[in-house]
């Protein structure tokens, strides 16, 4: 694993299941609209020995008739939304800011888990995220940073609190602890 | 201490000499062992929509 510089990060990894998975639906979605994904599939991108059942993903908020396209493209690729069939359904949810799940026909495990932004910390996410490289895929995710606040502030569950550890540790040299201490500062009484 | 404590201690020693693994060798060997985690937690994965809401706690939002 490689810190090329604050927003690069390269890593020759052999690919899992999940990487396959989320590599496939990210060519996809990125042909329509911005994305970051966050959460748990960060950590488990650099290394962290655990399995994740979805992938965590925040665009900005896009008109219907991109919506109408992205979702085409998503059903033409093989894909689903488990949570309902029809566009406007889904766009719905998404309006009210809710969460919509996308799988691979006839599977539920793994997921996208995808949502709109919301507040500004998911501003901040989608504007500074860093670009992970592996062979010839790039993805774009949170800046570590954020990640490492966001779990030990908001989520705060054992496995979010382990994740944090984890980023913390294995990207120590590369990290900027003041920036997390502001993140968090931000972060406190907000959720 | 605590079977609990005791546990989160080790699970929290586990983690961070793992990370440490990961720094200090090639991406494809510890990726290799990541994988086979990762690819059999979802091999033996297997749920209905119903099951899957439910442990997530979003049932109040499928349209099917």
């Amino acid at each position: 694993m490689k810190f090329i510089d604050k927003t690069t990060i390269k890593i020759d990894r052999e690919l899992s299941e999940l990487d396959h998975f989320a590599l496939d639906f990210i060519d996809i979605l990125k042909k329509h609209t911005k994305y970051v994904i966050v959460s748990g599939y960060v950590a488990i991108l650099l290394g962290r020995a655990r399995a994740s059942e979805d992938i965590d993903v925040i665009i900005p908020k896009i008109d219907f008739l991109i919506f109408q396209s992205l979702y085409k493209d998503i059903k033409k690729n093989g894909y689903y939304c488990i949570n309902a069939e029809k566009d406007l359904d889904i766009f719905e949810y998404l309006k009210d800011n809710l969460a919509v799940r996308f799988a691979r026909k006839n599977t539920m495990i793994p997921n996208i888990e995808f949502k709109w932004t919301k507040n500004e910390f998911d501003e901040i996410s989608l504007k500074n995220s860093i670009e992970i490289n592996i062979g010839k895929f790039s993805i774009c995710v949170s800046q570590l940073e954020m990640q490492i606040a966001f779990k030990e502030m908001v989520l705060r569950s054992p496995k979010d609190l382990d994740d944090a550890l984890y980023i913390k540790d294995v990207a120590k040299e590369h990290l900027d602890f003041k920036l997390i201490e502001k993140y968090k500062e931000m972060l406190y009484g907000f959720y | 201490m605590g079977f609990i404590e005791e546990n989160e201690r080790e699970r929290r020693s586990f983690i961070r000499k793992w990370a440490e693994y990961v720094r200090t060798h090639e991406d494809k060997d510890w990726s290799h062992q990541q994988n086979i985690i990762i690819n059999s937690a979802l091999k033996s994965a297997n749920m209905t929509r119903e099951q899957f809401f439910k442990m997530k706690k979003e049932t109040h939002y499928i349209k099917y």
